[in-house]
């Protein structure tokens, strides 16, 4: 009886959480999962037409491109856990200055995507930053089309994640560094057992749900990538730079096939919570 | 006798409620696209004007950005709680007039259709029906560095788009700068001012080899350094053409002559030595740069809010209050009396580049007409591909046939061509 009543409490502090979630997750799921099999332009009540919205996008290069691409970002996920961990070990130390340090590889993190495109854009252009060093150090001749020349603009986009995630994914490794007890690491030290030993034998074991956490993060993150192409390429050129969601995003926000762009979403989706489970799969701590 | 009383009363009650429905003032509510904070003082004094000599209409201006109204406006159509009248472009008011979400107005705008001028008025029809008050237009002039001109030893300014190529590469061979940068992101526009088809007899036909001539004169001059590549192919790579121009990197721009205002405020250096000539007409004999705004009514508007709402319209658009608009924004009015005013016609003999650029402009304003794509399916999708297609071609990632011809055979497919 008892715990039947503990229930219901439990519900009612549940209640507002779960009506705010049903409100604007779950039902916006459904609806624009039943709108993706529809013809529908707001203006008129939605059809129903099966499967033809996913036949477009199958007649559709571009968004093969777009998955393709989708893809290629992950590239960025090995590269960006590993320098983030690296750089979360060289910050874990005791050294002047150091908050300086942690503060500045942060700050892309709190920066505004938008001044981060515009700022990249920028650095990027013909007669930005990086073609002028590049010029005045005599490497190149000619500028460089970093967001221009269809075989590079999306290894520059990813740079720009990069940048951008590399802050983040550190202060969560660093976080999870200094969880471990120092008592630990004492007495590893204590038995004669190296820095090299001592990371991979203890450090890493207790960070794998950390690791776990951040690739799933970053794999997601890098699937669903959107701001960067908005801001700086808008999918160019020649459609080399467009990702899964930004196809949804145009084929929604600017050219209103709002079925098609549910379409491409339920896509992308299915795509993420496939490479999620995997990563669950192969990263999952083992139990002695 | 009882019954008579009660029928009395009844008509009575009916008078008196529509009396009082008739008294109620008449609420409008119109859109404007992006025109805060610069015209807050103009809209605002014209709402004052106009309800001071209006008592029963209530006016709330409401301005949009430019890039959320189509998307707040079709959400408030379909919630029915639209504006009774929305400022916006022609391509957008086609697409809204073939769904049904906004109304005609021939009746409302009646006699008064002949204050504007002919080029506007057909903008603004879809369909055999009127969907639209014309406000203001635009038109594109050609303005030049004549230093650089004079450096690559040029000394008059071309008159066709084919002419404007060959000057770009002279200029790319002789100052190093780049000649000017055509709007490749809106390649459609560029074909159908250049008199090239997309469409003849429902099949795609941009793989002619009139089509294929004209993209390698624009893939030779690409070679050749004549274009400005930063955002060629960009959907509006406008920023990046006067920011060329502005720092000298660039020597002919195609744009309205507001943007002179920016060279003369950012670049007074460049402004100095900067002329003004009519912008390079394509074969279409179209002048190039006409993007029609107007005030189209949503549907649902309906009796006296739509009579009131026309009426304001009619107001907002007359020639008067067009005049004062276009002096303040740079733009060009499409009511035929404010055309005629001195403001544009006396500017032929100024001196200073932007009167001349103002003037050229006016004098053009008869051949201006909104070049879009309408009627096609999917349309969109089917010029994404084309897009990339003159995109691979143009710089030389693909041969143009072949990326035309595979274009071309996407859009016979989706379209079900014959």
């Amino acid at each position: 009886m008892g715990g039947a009543r503990s229930g219901l409490v439990a519900w009612c502090f549940l209640a507002p959480a779960l009506v705010l979630l049903v409100l604007f997750a779950f039902w916006p799921v459904l609806w624009g999962g039943y709108l993706a099999f529809t013809e529908y332009k707001i203006i008129t009540p939605p059809t129903w037409v099966g499967l033809r919205n996913f036949e477009d996008l199958l007649d559709d290069p571009v968004f093969f491109i777009s998955l393709r691409n989708s893809l290629v970002y992950l590239l960025i996920v090995p590269a960006i856990q590993l320098a983030a961990l690296a750089l979360a070990v060289l910050v874990n130390n005791r050294l002047p200055g150091i908050r300086l340090f942690r503060a500045v590889f942060y700050m892309p993190v709190v920066t505004s995507v938008s001044v981060v495109g515009i700022m990249w854009g920028w650095m990027y252009s013909d007669q930005g930053l990086i073609n002028a060093v590049l010029q005045w150090m005599r490497l190149i001749d000619e500028p460089i089309g970093w967001l221009s020349d269809d075989r590079i603009a999306l290894f520059a986009l990813m740079f720009v994640t990069f940048w951008r995630g590399l802050g983040w994914y550190m202060v969560m490794y660093l976080a999870a560094l200094q969880a471990i007890p120092g008592e630990i690491e004492e007495a590893a030290r204590l038995d004669g057992a190296g820095a090299w030993r001592r990371f991979w034998k203890i450090t890493m074991p207790m960070i794998l749900p950390t690791v776990l956490l951040c690739s799933v993060l970053s794999t997601l993150g890098a699937v669903k990538v959107l701001e960067e192409v908005l801001i700086m390429t808008k999918g160019g050129p020649i459609s080399s730079t467009y990702t899964g969601l930004y196809y949804a995003y145009d084929q929604g926000i600017r050219a209103f096939h709002f079925p098609r762009a549910l379409a491409a979403s339920l896509v992308v989706s299915a795509i993420c919570v496939l490479i999620a489970v995997l990563n669950f799969r192969l990263l999952r701590p083992r139990q002695p | 006798m009882r019954g008579c009383h009660a029928l009395f009363a009844g008509a009575l009650a009916l008078l008196l409620a529509a009396a009082a429905t008739a008294s109620e003032p008449v609420h409008i509510e119109f859109w404007t696209m992006s025109l805060k904070p610069k015209f807050t003082q103009y809209f605002e004094a014209l709402v004052q004007r106009y309800q001071a000599q209006t008592p029963g209409v209530e006016l709330e201006w409401v301005d949009v950005p430019w890039d959320v109204l189509q998307t707040k406006l079709t959400a408030a159509i379909a919630g029915g709680s639209a504006p009774a009248l929305a400022q916006m472009n022609v391509p957008w008011a086609y697409d809204y007039a073939r769904d049904g979400a906004i109304r005609p107005v021939d009746e409302l705008i009646g006699a008064a259709r002949s204050a504007y001028t002919e080029g506007a008025l057909q903008d603004v029809t879809f369909l055999g029906h009127v969907y639209g008050f014309p406000h203001y237009n635009s038109v594109n002039v050609l303005t030049y560095n004549r230093a650089l001109f004079a450096q690559a030893g040029i000394d008059h300014a071309p008159a066709t788009f084919l002419e404007q190529l060959a000057i770009a590469k002279r200029i790319k061979q002789r100052t190093g700068q780049a000649g000017f940068s055509p709007a490749l992101g809106k390649i459609a526009g560029v074909f159908l001012e250049e008199g090239l088809p997309l469409i003849e007899g429902g099949r795609a036909v941009f793989n002619s080899p009139r089509h294929v001539a004209f993209l390698s004169e624009l893939a030779d001059a690409y070679k050749a350094g004549g274009l400005l590549k930063d955002k060629l192919f960009s959907e509006d790579n406008f920023p990046a053409s006067i920011d060329a121009y502005k720092a000298g990197r660039l020597a002919m721009m195609v744009a309205p002559p507001a943007a002179l205002l920016r060279v003369r405020d950012d670049a007074p250096d460049v402004y100095a030595v900067s002329d003004v000539a009519p912008a390079p007409v394509g074969a279409a004999g179209v002048v190039a740069g006409g993007w029609l705004f107007h005030f189209a009514m949503p549907r649902g508007i309906q009796g006296r809010q739509a009579q009131e709402a026309a009426r304001f319209a009619l107001y907002l658009t007359n020639a008067e209050n067009q005049l004062a608009f276009s002096r303040l924004a740079g733009t060009f009015p499409t009511a035929k009396a404010a055309i005629e005013d001195p403001y544009f016609q006396n500017m032929r003999a100024g001196t200073d580049v932007f009167s001349k650029a103002v003037a050229t402009g006016a004098s053009r304003m008869a051949s201006v007409r909104t070049l879009y794509v309408a009627g096609i399916p999917g349309f969109e999708q089917l010029n994404k591909r084309l897009q990339d297609a003159v995109e691979g071609a143009v710089i030389g990632r693909r041969d143009t046939q072949e990326a035309l011809d595979a274009a071309a055979a996407y859009w016979n497919r989706r379209l079900g061509a014959p």
